[in-house]
């Protein structure tokens, strides 16, 4: 049956691509249980979809598309963006480094960066999240926001410019490279 | 905190790519240049690379909640679930015409009756199947082989695996089941099945069950007829494919008020709960309701079915010709 080959290769795809979709829709989301829900329906349609995947796809890019697709839709409904933001800034992050007070400030800066980036537009945040929490290319991030790759680029760049603004208007930046 | 000269303001994005590693090797050399002599966009250069720093720092962090264990085990059930839905379908010619198989995971679960030539990718098809069916003629074959040896004569029985899912109505599954109980070259009347199925007064629904039989030929509807004896309605209007099916398993026809019935006086009887098959003329059996007995074309078909003769009648010393 040609079909169970293909579930076969699926399985492959859900052991090797669920963790991470996951954790990129708990990056976005901020809620567990909507990450869990989302990349529960990203690979449900990934299967439905599989069949008629080129064989020589980027599937891992496919699936990033799928669940950021999921997503804005999930997000069009305003409230459940003002939950998710709120949990994101209110999210307690677990900090590495050297000294409490260091660790204090450096985790603070981390944390104030990470509301910046939760208040950011939904495009600049997702491709954001995209291209500097899961390394993918700007092809990939383009095709999942429905844009071309350089403005997946200026959208990442517009997001960086915003962190730094927005770190510049609180209290000196404390950073891992300026250890 | 945009640098003011437009030279610098030109080299933002250059500079921004080399902070994030992405910088081609031209625009690294023309960043390093400028910074070399630009103080403020030395600063920025170093700015956007602590930055990166911090970014890299939060991607590096352990997020909370992220155990997957759950929802990959939920995943994983739905997943399995969805893969037993999937249909796998072929269309062939047979005797009978073109004819499609589908079957699932668990078993066969449509047989169906084309009007001429069907392509696999037909809205037909899609709107009986449904959209994830898939043609798949690999793992149909092997049931349109042993349909053609059913049709043929030279099979008894399709011992199937049967999907039902489709079946949402409790009261149909019970009609199919019980006609599924139904041995090869056995009739009875619809209102037979509903005795059965302990609802004696309902032959028009069990009529109306058997119409929408999504499995004809593996569930034998053809072998349930009226109670006069009359075939009555098979798939539409194929009435004609009944009587050619219920010849093929050895029934009998006459014709009586001008239309055509199964032929009672040549055929065996035996009442469902009896284990012994009669003669037509063994007491007062020939009188009762086809509802109540099932009627079998030739001493073997009863045979086969787990019937020995009768010992009043003896059908194995005068049998039917």
């Amino acid at each position: 049956m040609g079909r169970v080959m293909a579930e076969d290769a699926f399985e492959g795809i859900v052991a090797a691509h669920h963790g991470e979709i996951r954790r990129y829709l708990l990056r976005i989301t901020a809620r567990p249980s909507d990450a869990d829900d989302l990349s529960q329906e990203t690979f449900l349609r990934g299967f439905r979809a599989y069949s008629s995947l080129p064989p020589d796809a980027n599937v891992r890019a496919w699936l990033f598309a799928i669940a950021t697709n999921l997503s804005r839709n999930h997000f069009r409904s305003r409230k459940r963006q003002r939950l998710a933001y709120a949990a994101a800034a209110a999210e307690p992050r677990m900090t590495d480094g050297a000294g409490p007070e260091r660790e204090a400030l450096l985790g603070e800066t981390r944390a104030r960066a990470e509301r910046i980036i939760a208040d950011l537009p939904d495009k600049q945040r997702l491709a954001f999240t995209m291209r500097k929490m899961h390394d993918l290319d700007y092809d990939a991030i383009g095709a999942s926001l429905s844009c071309s790759p350089e403005s997946a680029r200026a959208h990442v760049f517009q997001a960086v410019k915003k962190i730094r603004r927005g770190l510049d208007d609180g209290p000196p930046v404390e950073t891992e490279s300026t250890r | 905190m945009t640098s003011p000269h437009p030279v610098c303001r030109e080299i933002e994005p250059d500079l921004l790519a080399l902070a994030a590693r992405e910088a081609g090797a031209a625009a690294a050399e023309r960043v390093e240049r400028h910074v070399a002599a630009c103080r403020p966009c030395r600063g920025e250069l170093e700015r956007y690379r602590a930055i990166e720093g911090l970014v890299s720092g939060i991607k590096e962090a352990p997020l909370p909640s992220d155990d997957a264990t759950l929802a990959r085990a939920e995943l994983e059930a739905r997943l399995a679930d969805l893969r037993s839905r999937i249909v796998g379908f072929g269309i062939y010619a047979s005797p009978v015409g073109p004819i499609l198989i589908a079957r699932s995971e668990l078993g066969v679960s449509m047989v169906r009756y084309l009007e001429g030539r069907v392509s696999p990718a037909s809205p037909q098809v899609r709107r009986v199947l449904g959209e994830d069916a898939v043609e798949d003629r690999a793992a149909t074959e092997s049931l349109h082989r042993e349909l053609l040896e059913y049709l043929d004569g030279r099979r008894t029985h399709l011992d199937w695996p049967l999907d039902l899912r489709r079946v949402r109505s409790g009261f149909q599954r019970r009609v199919l089941e019980a006609t599924a109980r139904l041995p090869y070259g056995a009739v009875t009347s619809y209102s037979g099945i509903a005795r059965q199925i302990g609802a004696p007064t309902a032959m028009r629904p069990v009529a109306q069950a058997l119409r929408r039989n999504p499995l004809p030929i593996a569930i034998p509807c053809h072998r349930v007829i009226g109670n006069s004896g009359a075939l009555v309605g098979y798939a539409g209007k194929k009435v004609g494919l009944k009587q050619r099916l219920l010849a093929i398993e050895g029934v009998h026809f006459g014709a009586a008020h001008g239309e055509l019935r199964v032929d009672r006086e040549a055929m065996y009887v035996c009442p469902p709960e009896e284990v012994e098959y009669c003669l037509p003329t063994c007491g007062s059996i020939g009188s009762r309701p086809l509802a109540e007995v099932r009627l079998y074309g030739s001493r073997q078909r009863a045979e086969a079915a787990g019937l020995s003769p009768c010992t009043t009648c003896r059908p194995d010393l005068h049998p039917l010709n």
